[in-house]
């Protein structure tokens, strides 16, 4: 086994950057880290450093007292799902662990070779192992949490081995090297047979080595085969949309903020650069139309991929929408405009009105936009431009928040392993499984494509928010905060959800969802500033 | 024990840094994690951890590195550091063993800490340290990724010292210009600095010649219970349970503590007087619970008449040599500068 091991720091590491350009200037949240832990490989935000302290004091002394061996905290559902280079990430998870005492009666899995039951290490039902901490969950719901997190020492150690041997088949995939990179797969596939596939980390990470051999086996050069028509996409989409709150999260807080940005407009228009089933816009019209003072007229202009089977969906989207707005008497007119990739939809295709009021709002699209095109210029730059020649009262921007767009393809691989393990993780809660198996297969196509694909195939390169804030702002917009409303109204539909573990929490006048503190979509709004004549927008 | 934990805490938060707290302190409850009452290690979960970083080519203030096998047989790597000189300030993948120019350039072979079992030469901290070593010695550092236990136990971390010690010795590239020899010195933390002392002692008679032997809070110990370490057990950061554990993992099975690997001067030991051995700069942690086992092998290296100097930090814990934020790191820092060069 190569004892030079494949787990990289991806944090700025002062000792060291695989990277030969030169060093990112921080985000101004992130300038706070403390100066010294980067380079052991840490993280830490210098404000949080005591309240670290006083964690892992706590995770110290509950080790201590609680009689459950450290083989509970050694398990892979624990470690997996968080980057070991943020303390704080890693041991709230730790001591979550604590806050859940097993409860679930021993889970024994039959090793297939020995015909033996594991049961080292496993976690019994025997109270003499409870920790002290106790909360009043009630036995249904501590079983609902923990029926996918007991493993047993087999398990435990496999999965812990199937991340790790992800990590060196993708540091071998960098490197060039994939005789050893193949060889590896069909181990993991091996390995894959003693893992519990249905949840935690064997679920996720079959799709990566779905995604790794894909990318050893067809190249990158290949186009990227989305795997069905425009209409199956709109069916995933849809299940995605239903089986967890990320794409609802999106559509409320973006029209919150929508129909905070219009008020007192007479004549709006929304340009909607992914209209899919037109999911978002009902609510919104029925808002309008009980706004104080009565309706504005409304125009929507929807942007889709051309459906090829002679159907126009774009249409029967609009239809509808009037049907509905009509029922609510709002003035309402539709444009659907129809176009395979972002970059083809041009300000003319608009007509955009000099007395409307523009609310552009793109639902995770922008990050399609990063890949240059041919001639080498950038297509984001140009886009943003022209949206700002808009001068859009209001621009929602969603986005996934992760670093999936990073040149060093380990670097890239190991964030995207980190955040679609938390992912999956949150869809374990939705309990309706037709739903949740074809949210799972929308979510495995961004890994696929994050991880297989190169060039202009690679669409799905997201970046965080603070790449965003930057990008805006070179585009010549500038922020709007999201309210309080839009912080409670994204607060309720958490509510809604049975299951704990998400959690919204604002940034700067953004919001993100995510799991357990793990944030995995921010919404931002901005607006143009309106500009003198003849002013170019700055940069 | 569970009920003086609280007072241990404490103690141990009011003589480091906080951000030294955490770093040690995290790594304390991954370690506990890792090591099995059985005996056997999490190796997986340990590798996952650990926060490594790639070797780099191009200088990052100053140094570049890159890595090399030694040994094939063994997949023994080791990192190699550079400083950039301001004639070639970007090397490329030809010179990266291209021969060094200085009058005398000394070459530290570097063996990270780890009590035997964790770390890697690719590991975070120990990168961030020998990068530092470099600047601060005008050195070229290689740091070697010897086999650990308890997968590999006693001699295996030894014999990978010992053919690094051959291999950097017949590098015609690090050859400095005044005597075209190699001028090795060795360095090492907690068990590195052990086997600095072992591979030393192997190199006697052998027509190598070690310059120096670096020891930071070195890795000793015995079957006897020290003061120290009955003081200061699960008092700053380190416990005699953990101690044993490690030792239990490194030595043969069945060996006990005055096994010499363990305690080279004690019962077993071997004997230096009247030996050609190198001088040595041992540095002791005053917080350390092996600090008695440390002064014996000062005091054995003085009964047999070898030169040896002692820095004896009184309010320094283990691994206080990791962040540069405190005046023990910046003593011992110089001194190893001085030691270095005090042979040009």
């Amino acid at each position: 086994m190569v004892l030079h091991d494949s787990a990289m720091s991806t944090g700025s590491n002062s000792g060291s950057s695989s990277s030969s350009s030169s060093k990112p200037r921080l985000p101004p949240q992130q300038q706070d880290i403390d100066g010294l832990l980067p380079g052991a490989g840490y993280k830490v935000r210098s404000s949080e450093l005591r309240k670290v302290a006083q964690q892992l004091e706590r995770l110290e002394t509950a080790t201590v007292n609680s009689l459950a061996d450290s083989s509970q905290l050694s398990s892979d559902a624990t470690h997996s799902y968080y980057n070991p280079s943020d303390i704080t990430s890693w041991v709230d998870s730790l001591l979550s662990e604590f806050a859940q005492p097993p409860t679930c009666p021993s889970e024994f899995i039959m090793d297939p070779v020995t015909n033996k039951t594991a049961i080292k290490n496993a976690w019994t039902s025997n109270e003499h192992h409870m920790p002290q901490v106790h909360q009043n969950i009630s036995y249904e719901q501590q079983s609902l949490n923990h029926q996918l997190t007991v493993v047993t020492a087999m398990e435990e150690d496999s999965g812990i081995m199937l991340v790790h041997m992800l990590m060196t088949c993708a540091e071998c995939v960098q490197r060039g090297d994939l005789s050893l990179a193949t060889s590896l797969i069909d181990d993991m596939q091996g390995l894959l047979t003693r893992v519990n596939t249905v949840c935690g980390i064997g679920k996720v990470a079959g799709h990566f080595i779905d995604a790794l051999s894909r990318r050893i086996f067809q190249g990158i050069g290949g186009v990227f085969i989305n795997g069905g028509s425009g209409y199956e996409n709109e069916i995933l989409y849809h299940h995605f949309y239903e089986a967890c709150p990320y794409l609802k999260f999106a559509h409320f807080t973006a029209n919150q903020a929508i129909l905070e940005a219009l008020d007192g407009h007479d004549c709006v228009h929304v340009v909607d650069f992914n209209l899919m089933h037109g999911l978002q816009w009902p609510a919104l019209i029925q808002a309008l139309a009980l706004r104080p003072g009565g309706p504005p007229v409304l125009r929507l202009t929807g942007i889709g991929p051309p459906s090829p089977d002679g159907r126009d969906s774009l249409r029967e989207i609009g239809f509808r929408l009037a049907e509905l707005a009509r029922s609510v008497n709002v003035h309402f007119a539709f444009r659907g405009v129809a176009a395979s990739r972002l970059e083809d939809f041009k300000p003319w295709m608009l007509q955009v009105n000099p007395k409307e009021a523009v609310a552009v709002n793109s639902i995770m699209q922008l990050h399609r936009l990063l890949g240059s095109d041919s001639t080498g210029n950038s297509t984001i730059e140009t886009f943003l431009s022209w949206i700002r020649s808009l001068n859009p009262k209001i621009m929602t921007v969603v986005e996934q928040e992760a670093n999936h767009n990073q040149p060093g393809f380990l670097d890239r691989f190991t964030e995207a392993l980190h955040y679609y393990s938390t992912m999956f993780d949150s869809l374990e809660a939705c309990t309706v499984q037709t739903e949740k198996a074809l949210a799972e297969i929308y979510i495995q196509r961004e890994i696929t494509n994050v991880v297989s694909c190169e060039g202009s195939a690679r669409v799905e390169r997201h970046e965080p928010l603070a790449k965003w804030r930057a990008r805006l702002s070179g585009a010549g917009l500038r922020p709007l905060h999201l309210g309080s409303s839009a912080f409670k109204q994204a607060s309720m539909l958490l509510t809604l959800f049975s299951a704990e573990g998400y959690s919204v929490e604002e940034n700067e006048g953004c919001l993100t969802l995510g799991w357990h503190s793990h944030p995995l979509i921010a919404a931002s709004a901005w607006h143009a500033l309106p500009d003198a004549a003849g002013d170019v927008p700055g940069v | 024990m569970a009920g003086s934990n609280e007072v241990n805490l404490n103690e141990c938060k009011m003589v480091v840094p906080l951000n030294t707290w955490v770093l040690i302190s995290n790594f304390k409850l991954a370690y506990n994690l890792l090591r099995r009452p059985d005996g056997t290690f999490n190796r997986h979960l340990a590798e996952f951890l650990d926060r490594k970083v790639l070797a780099n080519a191009n200088p990052v203030d100053g140094v570049f590195s890159f890595d090399v096998i030694i040994d094939r047989g063994t997949n023994l790597l080791s990192r190699i550091y550079r400083p950039a000189t301001a004639e070639e300030p970007q090397p490329n993948i030809f010179e990266l063993a291209k021969p060094v120019t200085a009058e005398v350039v000394p070459v530290i072979i570097f063996f990270h800490g780890g009590s035997f079992a964790h770390s890697s030469a690719n590991s975070a901290i120990y990168d961030t340290l020998c990068r530092r070593l470099v600047v601060i010695c005008k050195a070229v550092v290689v740091s070697v990724n010897y086999r650990r236990a308890p997968e590999n136990r006693y001699p295996c971390a030894y014999d990978d010292g010992w053919t690094a010690l051959k291999w950097v010795n017949s590098r015609s590239w690090l050859q400095s210009q005044k005597d075209s020899k190699v001028h090795i010195y060795l360095a090492g933390d907690s068990s590195g600095g052990n086997i600095v002392h072992h591979v030393a002692a192997r190199a006697i008679e052998s027509g190598i010649n070690v310059l120096g032997n670096i020891l930071l809070n070195p890795m000793f110990g015995g079957q006897e219970r020290t003061e120290s370490e009955k003081h200061l057990d699960g008092k700053y950061f380190v416990t005699l349970q953990d101690r044993d554990w490690y030792w239990r993992a490194f030595l043969p099975e069945g060996a006990d503590r005055d096994h010499p690997a363990c305690n080279p001067f004690g019962p077993n030991g071997r004997s230096l007087e009247g030996i050609k051995f190198p001088k040595s700069l041992v540095v002791v942690a005053g917080l350390d619970l092996i600090q008695d086992w440390q002064l014996a092998y000062v005091e054995g290296l003085k009964k047999a008449g070898q030169e040896v100097k002692l820095l004896y930090l009184e309010q320094a814990t283990i691994g206080f040599y990791l962040l540069p934020n405190n005046n023990h790191f910046h003593t011992v820092m110089g001194e190893i500068s001085i030691f270095v060069s005090s042979n040009r």
